[in-house]
């Protein structure tokens, strides 16, 4: 089954998420970068959801250290965030994000197309 | 009265139940109840962050606080308390703590009429 690792440090960001894709993909969950980029390695996930703004190490530094690392620098990796702002996604593009995801989600379709863009499957 | 400013929009809608809603279609009652329950539980520790944040001169700790209660809220229908939250945070981000008390009051406020609404969807009056 197509692993994807969501990294997102409110609770109910992730219960949300794993409402919406748990029964697509096997759902691995961190609640803040480091923990991340340890398991990360471990949990080989096929895609990333990393929230932007998390204490400590932001979703910037972690997708970062994820693309500086051989292991884990092809991952794709999707956005998520609530800073909506007029230039974001092409910022977001800029920095090596594969995609970019606002919240709230009002439509759980555009999440999934994202998704399955990334892997492939679209 | 809240001094805060109000857009049209949240004038118009200061919560949304059409975002319970979705949160039902997403995923039933028991994910609607789940994410209304996460919410109460977090929502005011949140809003305390951010006033301690400012309190103590952390406008950083302040910004993310209110950055992170501004999400939930938008997630969970209280469009007003969201755009309380994401007017708080953009002065906050620029570093100039003027006006900021006033909006943490204005959604402390705001907070309380927010838990009535979602305690009423839990009850199953909503959506």
């Amino acid at each position: 089954m197509t692993t994807l690792a969501v990294v997102e440090d409110n609770a109910d960001n992730r219960l949300l998420l794993r409402a919406l894709l748990g029964e697509r993909y096997e759902i691995v969950e961190f609640d803040n970068g480091i923990d991340a980029l340890a398991g990360l390695r471990g949990s080989h996930p096929d895609l990333v959801l990393l929230d932007i703004s998390l204490p400590g190490m932001d979703g910037n530094e972690i997708l970062r250290r994820i693309r500086a690392d051989d292991a884990l620098s092809s991952l794709p990796v999707i956005a998520l965030t609530a800073h909506a702002m007029a230039g974001d996604r092409e910022r977001y593009l800029r920095a090596g994000f594969n995609d970019y995801i606002t919240k709230p989600i009002i439509d759980e379709a555009v999440l999934i197309e994202a998704i399955e863009r990334w892997l492939g499957g679209l | 009265m809240s001094t805060a400013p109000r857009t049209a929009s949240t004038e118009l809608r200061p919560t949304d139940p059409d975002a319970l809603a979705r949160l039902k279609r997403f995923g039933g009652a028991k994910l609607l109840n789940e994410m209304v329950a996460l919410y109460l539980e977090s929502a005011p520790g949140r809003l305390a962050a951010a006033e301690a944040g400012l309190a103590s001169g952390d406008l950083m700790a302040t910004e993310n606080s209110l950055h992170s209660l501004k999400a939930s809220s938008a997630q969970l229908g209280a469009m007003h308390l969201a755009a309380l939250c994401e007017h708080g945070e953009t002065i906050a981000h620029a570093g100039t703590p003027t006006g900021i008390a006033a909006l943490l009051a204005a959604s402390r406020e705001e907070l309380g009429r927010v838990e009535q609404w979602l305690e009423g969807a839990r009850a199953g009056r909503l959506p």
